[in-house]
């Protein structure tokens, strides 16, 4: 037993850097499909002009844009709430205490601000990485079935002031997070009844991995017993303020010194027999410090981003060539995750034809790209803007993707379960309401949510003029196509949607019924006929099951 | 429905004479050598899954070891007097009258201690390893009912929906198809949640299967066409079909009534998949100072309403022969108790069967609690779960036992859990098991200890469990001649504490406890 481990553990500190074949940047043309893929992948559904954008100006240049340092976005605000006597409409309720009265409403209309607010991030993140990244950490740090929205709004925002950051100071940060303090019964957990749940998914699944068991209670990387030392360490931490009446309506994390154990912790010889003497408030750094200077850890959080970006699939080729470059890039800059990501987007690797097209849209990436791909308009009035946003949500979670409650500790299983990966997010439940809901938005719009404000629908004769050449039939299928698909038809799919658009007709008809609407476009019969059509193409395409990949 | 109550022996198995390849098969098989799962029986299983690792300890409870079990986890054990005894040693926890009735009707069979070697305990391993049917070492990435439909529907989902079979050949409630449904070429299960409610959907072509993305645009087109081709068939068993029976008013009621409506309604659809979430109970697992209720009880509740409903259901209609019942979970829980009112991840816990023909007995002794429980403590295994599958594959799907190792392992061993159903069982083809006899010494010990048992020439495997429930040795794994046999352990470089050997002779096994000081 002692000697395969040993064996196990010398062969995994022997992996010596390899030359960065895969990571070698990209310095082919640059094309519409080039950007295209990268705006795609790095960023909730690009409408036209973003993807015209990036192809005048670049892959480095789109790599910046996307990677741009900016501000905080403002705390989502009370939208109409007017019995809250802590906040009034407009302003943010993101620190302000709970009033005695009538907390089952007050913490309602927070968190449909909350969840609200968060689509409307995604909505109008712009050309950034940001929000992609922060539903990253979600997925990797999950919570669940946090009450308080407070605590929510502190843990997202926490994700996104680390989105492309350091990954070690993120993993301290969350150890001591309210939401996660609850979520992983980091609060039950004391020197003398110790609760070893966080110590067990921090390193199975959010810093190290589980290696194959070789022993009894020996997972490579750690043993059963390195779990019970961990949830040691971590003892005694406790959130305090869940729906707080204090008047400050302070809340956060605080150390309990009583609740700690403090003996000296002896960790297995997967990290060097390391002890750790009682460091109070410290210790859990001190852990986490011993964990990341594994390079395993490096390693597991590069495949995840590989899953998150490119392909589910990791061959030993992309282990070698790709991970393993990745993971040494990262511990030389002290896992600081920005520049690793960025060598990933802008690699050979990254931009091979293969890889174009082949992730199934999660349900908020679906939603998303019909959002954005058509610019679909939300009233600016702050309470139909954000019971618009709310709305959104309740789609999400009837397609099984509901932020805020990620479904398992290891996240949403399209990132990890093998061996369907992102085809776990299509089956005979889901496929029905995607497809609803795309002719949905399409014809008749929806509301709002419980109706307040105008509907929000997909405006077909605004879209069409986004692009160059809409008199033509073919062209306007191409670039539709363009817009909707990560890759070019075929000619036999072009043909299709050509007897879709204009059934049996020449190329002229709509050539003529076109032009004749755009000379005039106030005659209601004209635009109607030319609505009718695109309704029906546009209806068509977004059921095709082109439109369901990234 | 009381007639059934002959074959019940605690804490013993009924023995079955019929034997093939040494496996002995009950009264009940006729085992079609040649043929995978039969295609012309219109049995149906319903797997149930315990999300999450459920508390076996506050499930099934061992009375006879209620006082270590009290000093191991005094904030959340059952009063004595509240739980639902069943016989002498085992009861149920009070939220479980449903069950209850259920076993006191002959419709309700339990296996003690269902586990697998090495028990992993990270969740997301370990569901991999119950759906998958896997060992701890093995990776796999079908599940153990995709393989055995793969056995008998090669090349599927090439050529399905046909003639010959109309309808899918799993449904899994919900929203997720289930791992366990998984084929090497694609998953036979199809989601469903209102039988009503099932649009027609548009079906694309696909010119390009060659690449990556090809064959994804080759899969999403492929589930639109077989959720349209399936959703006739669904629509109209359930538009025939019936309910009869109160269910509960939760989601699993609501899921099994589907279920039951669609059995009647004649959808030849073979496996159903359910789900019952929340069973990762750290904290909070009864109310403090009020330990029969809270959110494991409510959860137990939940689960034997609505089997019990389905059951009821089932019966009335006539249908009761024609569907069996387990559930699964990914893992039991610790034997003591956090300070959070709830139990960490641990090993082996009991598994529940449910309808009329299933073995009406408690399989196997139930657990032994050590009075000195260290944290991380958790059950051996006495049965490997990968033997329940496959008596299932068996006795219930009529597979051969080679297909049977070839899905699931070569060491398969036949476990009698499900039964002649109902009246056709005749008094003479079952007899009561002859007990094992086998016991160490010394017992405490500091170094090494001899295991005596007897056998019959059978083949014979003992094995040493440390107290996570990881196998740490074998000590014996061949055939063995009839009469006493005596096997030392030498247990240095193992740590002091409490050791469990079990043995496994034919399709009986024993677990006991021994404590190296």
């Amino acid at each position: 037993m002692t000697t395969s481990t040993t064996f196990a553990r010398q062969k995994s500190q022997e992996q010596a850097p390899l030359p960065p074949l895969g990571l070698s940047p990209y310095i082919g043309p640059w094309t519409i499909d080039h950007a295209s893929h990268l705006l795609r992948r790095g960023m909730f559904g690009p409408n036209y002009e973003q993807i015209k954008w990036s192809t005048e100006v670049g892959l480095t240049a789109t790599i910046q844009k996307l990677f741009e340092e900016i501000p905080l976005p403002a705390p989502p605000v009370n939208p109409a709430y007017n019995g809250d006597n802590q906040v009034d409409i407009g302003d943010t309720w993101i620190n302000a205490r709970y009033s005695q009265g009538s907390l089952v409403d007050e913490m309602e209309y927070r968190e449909r601000s909350l969840y609200g607010w968060t689509f409307g991030r995604m909505l109008e993140e712009g050309i950034s990485i940001r929000e992609t990244l922060t539903l990253f950490w979600h997925n990797h740090f999950p919570i669940q079935a946090i009450l308080d929205p407070k605590y929510v709004y502190r843990y997202s925002n926490l994700l996104r002031s680390h989105a492309w950051g350091n990954f070690r100071e993120l993993t301290k940060e969350i150890t001591v997070d309210p939401s996660m303090l609850i979520y992983l019964n980091g609060k039950q957990n004391s020197g003398e009844e110790p609760n070893e749940n966080y110590a067990r998914e921090l390193l199975e699944l959010f810093t190290i991995g589980k290696g194959p068991q070789i022993g009894p209670g020996d997972y490579t990387n750690y043993t059963e017993e390195d779990v019970k030392q961990f949830a040691r360490v971590l003892s005694g931490w406790r959130d305090y303020g869940f729906t707080t009446h204090d008047s400050d309506g302070d809340f956060g994390a605080e150390f309990y010194p009583s609740r700690h154990d403090n003996g000296t912790k002896v960790l297995s010889d997967r990290f060097n027999n390391e002890e750790i003497p009682n460091m109070g408030d410290q210790e859990y750094k001190r852990l986490i410090d011993i964990i990341f200077d594994q390079s395993e850890v490096a390693k597991f959080i590069c495949r995840k981003l590989y899953r998150w970006f490119v392909f589910h699939e990791i061959s030993p080729e992309t282990e070698s060539d790709v991970i393993i470059p990745m993971a040494t890039s990262l511990i030389a800059n002290d896992y600081e995750i920005r520049p690793t990501l960025i060598s990933l987007l802008s690699s050979e690797h990254f931009f091979d034809a293969k890889f174009q097209g082949v992730m199934i849209k999660n349900p908020l990436e679906f939603m998303m790209s019909i959002y954005k791909n058509f610019d679909i308009s939300i009233s600016n009035v702050l309470d139909e803007k954000y019971y618009s946003w709310y709305r959104l949500y309740g789609f999400t979670e009837l397609m099984q993707m509901t932020y805020y409650s990620v479904p398992q500790v290891a996240g949403w299983s399209a990132y990890y379960r093998s061996p369907l990966f992102y085809r776990d997010w299509i089956n005979a439940s889901t496929l029905p309401l995607r497809m609803n809901f795309s002719d949905t938005m399409i014809n008749e719009g929806i509301f709002p949510f419980q109706a307040n404000g105008p509907k929000m629908k997909v405006d077909v004769l605004a879209f069409i003029t986004t692009i160059d050449n809409p008199n033509n039939p073919n062209a306007v299928i191409e670039e539709f196509a363009r817009i909707l698909f990560p890759k070019p038809l075929s000619q036999a799919k072009r043909d299709y949607l050509k007897a879709v658009l204009i059934p049996g007709l020449p190329d002229f008809e709509w050539t003529a019924e076109y032009g004749s609407y755009a000379a005039d476009p106030e005659n209601s019969q004209l635009a109607n006929a030319v609505r009718t059509k695109l309704r029906t193409l546009l209806k068509t395409m977004l059921k095709m099951s082109e439109f369901y990949l990234n | 429905m009381k007639r059934r109550h002959f074959l019940r022996t605690t804490g013993s198995a009924v023995s079955i004479p019929v034997l093939l390849n040494g496996l002995s098969l009950s009264a009940l098989a006729k085992p079609s050598i040649f043929n995978a799962v039969n295609n012309d029986s219109d049995r149906v299983l319903v797997l149930i899954q315990l999300s999450g690792g459920n508390d076996g300890l506050n499930t099934v409870v061992p009375l006879d070891q209620y006082d270590n079990l009290q000093n191991a986890r005094s904030n959340i054990i059952l009063p004595e007097s509240s739980i639902l005894s069943l016989t002498d040693t085992v009861g149920l926890h009070p939220k479980m009258t449903g069950l209850k009735s259920l076993y006191d009707d002959g419709r309700l069979g339990i296996v003690q201690s269902v586990g697998y070697p090495n028990q992993n305990r990270s969740h997301f391993r370990s569901i991999e390893i119950w759906t998958s049917g896997s060992s701890t070492e093995e990776y796999l990435s079908t599940g153990w009912i995709g393989r055995a439909l793969d056995k008998r529907y090669p090349g599927f989902p090439e050529g399905f929906p046909n003639s010959d079979h109309p309808d899918p050949f799993a449904i899994s409630m919900g929203y997720s198809v289930s791992e366990t449904c998984q084929g090497s070429a694609a998953n036979y299960s199809m989601t469903l949640n209102d039988p009503f409610s099932l649009t027609t959907l548009a079906e694309g072509e696909n010119d390009d299967t060659t690449s990556i993305y090809g064959q994804e645009l080759a899969y999403l087109n492929a589930t639109i066409a077989q959720t349209n081709a399936y959703a006739d068939q669904i629509l109209s068993s359930a538009e025939s079909g019936n309910n009869l029976g109160n269910y509960p008013d939760t989601e699993l009621g609501e899921q099994l009534r589907n279920v039951a409506l669609l059995i009647s309604g004649g959808l030849k659809t073979k496996v159903y998949t359910v789900t019952l979430g929340g069973f990762d109970t750290h904290a909070n697992q009864v109310e403090g100072g009020n330990v029969t209720q809270g959110k494991h009880g409510e959860l137990l509740e939940t689960l034997s309403e609505a089997i019990h409903a389905f059951q009821e259901d089932l019966q009335q209609q006539g249908l009761e022969e024609r569907v069996i019942g387990m559930t699964f979970s990914e893992f039991g829980r610790q034997i003591r108790s956090n300070g959070s009112h709830g139990t960490d991840h641990g090993a082996a816990a009991p598994l529940i069967l449910f309808g009329s023909c299933v073995n009406p007995q408690i399989l196997g002794d139930t657990p032994e609690i050590p009075n000195q429980v260290e944290v991380q403590d958790a059950l051996p295994m006495q049965y490997d779960f990968r033997d329940i599958y496959g008596s299932i594959l068996m006795d219930w799907f009529e597979m051969s036992v080679i297909d049977v190792k070839k899905i699931l392992h070569d060491g398969v061993q036949y476990l009698p859990i499900v039964s002649a159903c109902g009246s056709t069982v005749s008094g003479q083809n079952l007899q009561t098991e002859i007990p094992i006899e086998m016991h160490c010494y010394p017992n405490p010990f500091q170094r090494w200890t001899n295991i005596r048992f007897t056998c019959e020439t059978e083949w014979v495997r003992l094995s040493i469990f440390d107290s996570l429930g990881s196998e740490v040795r074998i000590l014996t794994n061949k055939q063995l001649y009839a009469g006493e046999h005596k096997v030392a352990f030498d247990a240095s470089g193992l740590p002091p504490g409490n050791y469990f050997y079990r043995l496994q002779l034919g399709h009986r096994q024993k677990t006991k406890r021994m404590v190296k000081v």
